[in-house]
C-alpha cells in the first residue's frame, strides 16, 4: 500500500493553503477541546482519590461561615472507631496582592499526621515551631517560594495578618494550590475563639465512614452547632458541586468546537472531492476499484485530521507545561495538565472528523457512474 | 452492416444486439438501438457520425465504463456485460487503456507518475514500473520529459502522455475517445500517426471515435453510426496496411 502514499501526499498538496487551513482549524478546535476536556480531570481525579479515604469531615450543618466549637474535639474522639480527630480553620489570607490568593487553613500541629498521605516534607518541624507552615508545590512554584522563607498572609475574614516560616511542603495535596499553617498560631493571634470550620477524622476502616458520621451527627443532634459529616469524598464533591457546573459547561462546549469543525472540514472535504470528480472518474476508469478511491480520499481527509489533532495536542500540552506555574490563579480545583488519555482522545477524536467528513463525499464520488462524472454522453 | 462473429478469436470486440437507453428527466433516450458489429482484433478503427449519434456511449461499453441496456458485449473473448463492477474495475485495469479527448491528466501527477498510474494496481515492484514507465514515455517520444508536470507541456505533448499511460500496462485494447479532437491539425497528426504505429508496432487493436475526417486514412476500418444506429462500416483509408489486420467488416 506504500506505493499509493505519493498519491496521496501529492493529493494533499494540490492546493496547500486549503489542506494548512484545514489543518490549522482543526488544529484550533481541538486544541480547544484537548483544553476543556482537561479542566474537570482534576476535579475528577480528586474524588476518584479519595473514595477508598478512611477520613471523614464534620462540618456545621449551617455552611462554611458558621465554626463549630473546639470542645465538640473530644467529645468526636470518644467515637468507637475514630483514631484521630483534627480542628481545622479556614483563614483565607493574601500574599501581596488580592490577586495572589491560595487557600490557607490552620490546623492541630500533633495531628498534621493525619494527612501523611499528601507527600508532607519538614513535619517535625512544624510540630516544634508555631509559626511553621507547609505550602502545596503549586503555591511554592507560582510565588517562587522556598523552605526556610518567611511570609506574611494578610488577612480577609478575620483582622490580622500570620507572618510564617516555611517548613516543608506539600507534595500529593488534594489541589495544587494551599498552605496549612498551626491552629494553635491562629488561637493566639485571634484571641483564643476556640473554634474550628471542620473537624477532619480519621478512623480506623474506611467501611466504618458512614456510621461514624452518622454517630457524630447524631452525638450533635439538637444543640446550638449541629454538625453534618461525611465521608472525605462526599464533602469535597460537594464542594466541587459549585465548580462541576462550569466543568461540564466546559466539556460541552469542547464538543460543540468539535461538531462546528467536523462540519467545516467535512464541508471542505466536500468541495476538494468535487473539484477532482472528473480525475476520480478517470482513475476509475484505468481500472482502480470504488473501494480503493474511497480509501485514497478517506486517507487524505484522515491525515488532515490527525495532523490538525496533533498540532492541537501539542500546543495545549506545550502551554499548559508553560502556564501551570500560574495554575492556582484559576481556583484550587482547576489543573492546567493535560493527562495522556485526554490526548488520546483529542486524537481519536482528531481521527473520527478526518474519517467522517470525507467519507460521504468520497463514498458518493467512488460510486458515482464513470460515463457520468466524465460527461462522456454522446 | 457487420455480422457478428463467432468467438473463435479473432474478434477483439463483439457486440450483439446491444441497445443502451438513459433516463433525460421524464424522457427516454435511444443512445444505441439494436447495434450488432465486430471488430477484429489487431486493428485501427474509427466510430464516426454526427453528434448525438451514439458513438461514445458505444465507446464506453467497450471500455466496460458503462454498461449496456440489453445485449452482449464481448471483448476479447469476455463477455463484460455479465461482469459486477469490481470485476470490470479489475478487467479495465488489464484489458483496456483509455485515451479522452481532453487528455485527463492528474495534474499533480508528473508525466512519469501519470503513466505510473495504472501500474500501481499491478503486482510490478517499483522497478518494473519503472522500466514499463519509460518504455512507454520512450515509445511516444516523451522520454525526456518523465519530471514534467501537465501544465508544462503542450496539448499534443498532453495527449502524448495520455496515450503513454493507456499503454503502460499492454492492455488487449486502445480506446480513444476523440484523441485529436483538443489538438491543431499538427498535433492531431502527430497523434494519429503515433497510433498507427502502436497498432502497426505492438499490434494493438485500437478503437478510435472521432469526428475528424482527417482520421479515415488512417485507419483499418470506419465504423458509422447515426442517431443510435450502426448503418455500416467501410474500409479505411490507409495505405500500408498491417498484415496481421484481420478484416470482418464489409
Amino acid at each position: 500500500m506504500t506505493k499509493f502514499a505519493l498519491l496521496v501526499f501529492k493529493n494533499l498538496t494540490r492546493s496547500k493553503r486549503r489542506t494548512i487551513l484545514t489543518i490549522l482549524s482543526i488544529a484550533v478546535s481541538l486544541f480547544i477541546f484537548a483544553v476543556l476536556v482537561s479542566l474537570p480531570t482534576f476535579a475528577n481525579q480528586m474524588l476518584a482519590d479519595t473514595t477508598s479515604s478512611v477520613r471523614l469531615i464534620s462540618r456545621t450543618k449551617m455552611g462554611f461561615a458558621y465554626p463549630l466549637p473546639e470542645a465538640y474535639k473530644p467529645r468526636i474522639a470518644t467515637i468507637p472507631h475514630v483514631v484521630a480527630v483534627a480542628g481545622l480553620v479556614i483563614y483565607g489570607g493574601i500574599y501581596h496582592e488580592a490577586s495572589d490568593q491560595f487557600p490557607s487553613v490552620a490546623t492541630d500541629a500533633d495531628q498534621i499526621d493525619m494527612w501523611s498521605d499528601w507527600g508532607l516534607t519538614g513535619v517535625d518541624e512544624f510540630k516544634k515551631m508555631k509559626t511553621a507552615c507547609l505550602v502545596a508545590q503549586g503555591t511554592m512554584r507560582r510565588f517562587h517560594l522556598h523552605v526556610g522563607q518567611q511570609i506574611q498572609l494578610r488577612g480577609t475574614v478575620y483582622p490580622f495578618n500570620v507572618t510564617l516560616t516555611i517548613v516543608g511542603t506539600i507534595d500529593k495535596g488534594p489541589v495544587p494550590s494551599f498552605l496549612i499553617f498551626r491552629r494553635d498560631y491562629f488561637e493566639e493571634a485571634a484571641g483564643k475563639p476556640g473554634i474550628a470550620h471542620e473537624f477532619w477524622v480519621r478512623v480506623d476502616d474506611s467501611k466504618v465512614v458512614p456510621e461514624v458520621a452518622a454517630a457524630i451527627d447524631h452525638q450533635f443532634a439538637n444543640s446550638t452547632a449541629e454538625t453534618r459529616s461525611a465521608s472525605e469524598a462526599a464533602a469535597i464533591g460537594n464542594i466541587l458541586g459549585r465548580y462541576r457546573i462550569f466543568m461540564r459547561l466546559a466539556e460541552f462546549l469542547g464538543l460543540v468546537a468539535v461538531v462546528a469543525i467536523g462540519l467545516v472540514a467535512a464541508n471542505t472535504a466536500a468541495m476538494s472531492i468535487r473539484e477532482r470528480r472528473s480525475e476520480i472518474a478517470v482513475m476509475r476508469s484505468i481500472g482502480f476499484p470504488s473501494w480503493g478511491i474511497l480509501s485514497l480520499l478517506v486517507s487524505e481527509s484522515l491525515i488532515v485530521g490527525l495532523s490538525g489533532g496533533a498540532i492541537g495536542c501539542g500546543v495545549a500540552f506545550g502551554l499548559f507545561k508553560v502556564f501551570a506555574l500560574n495554575a492556582d490563579a484559576l481556583g484550587p480545583f482547576v489543573s492546567l495538565h493535560v493527562p495522556p488519555y485526554v490526548l488520546a482522545e483529542t486524537l481519536g477524536v482528531a481521527a473520527l472528523i478526518g474519517l467522517f467528513s470525507a467519507y460521504v463525499p468520497a463514498r458518493a464520488a467512488a460510486k458515482r457512474s464513470i460515463v457520468e462524472a466524465l460527461r462522456l454522453v454522446d | 452492416m457487420t455480422k457478428p462473429q463467432n468467438n473463435d478469436g479473432s474478434s477483439a470486440v463483439q457486440l450483439t444486439h446491444v441497445t443502451r437507453t438513459y433516463k433525460r428527466d421524464e424522457f427516454e433516450v435511444r443512445a444505441l438501438d439494436d447495434v450488432t458489429l465486430d471488430i477484429p482484433r489487431k486493428s485501427f478503427v474509427a466510430i464516426m457520425g454526427p453528434s448525438g449519434s451514439g458513438k461514445t456511449t458505444l465507446l464506453n461499453l467497450v471500455a466496460g465504463i458503462d454498461h449496456a441496456t440489453s445485449g452482449r458485449v464481448a471483448v476479447g473473448g469476455e463477455e463484460i456485460s455479465a461482469m459486477n463492477e469490481r470485476e470490470i474495475a479489475a478487467w479495465r485495469a488489464r484489458h483496456i487503456g483509455l485515451v479522452f479527448q481532453f487528455y485527463n491528466l492528474i495534474p499533480v501527477l508528473t508525466a512519469f507518475e501519470n503513466v505510473e498510474l495504472p501500474l500501481l494496481l499491478t503486482n510490478l515492484n517499483r522497478a518494473q514500473r519503472k522500466t514499463h514507465v519509460e518504455a512507454a514515455l520512450k515509445a511516444v517520444g516523451l522520454a525526456d520529459r518523465m519530471g514534467h508536470y501537465p501544465r508544462q507541456l503542450s496539448g499534443g505533448q498532453e495527449q502524448r502522455v495520455a496515450i503513454a499511460r493507456a499503454i503502460a500496462t499492454d492492455p488487449t485494447i486502445l480506446v480513444a475517445d476523440e484523441p485529436t479532437g483538443d489538438l491543431d491539425a499538427k498535433s492531431a497528426e502527430e497523434i494519429l500517426s503515433l497510433l498507427t504505429e502502436l497498432n502497426r508496432q505492438f499490434g494493438k487493436t485500437i478503437v478510435m471515435v472521432t469526428h475528424d475526417p482527417r482520421s479515415e486514412r488512417f485507419v483499418d476500418t470506419v465504423y458509422r453510426l447515426d442517431k443510435g444506429i450502426f448503418i455500416g462500416a467501410e474500409q479505411g483509408g490507409r495505405t500500408a496496411r498491417p498484415t496481421h489486420a484481420t478484416e470482418t467488416a464489409a
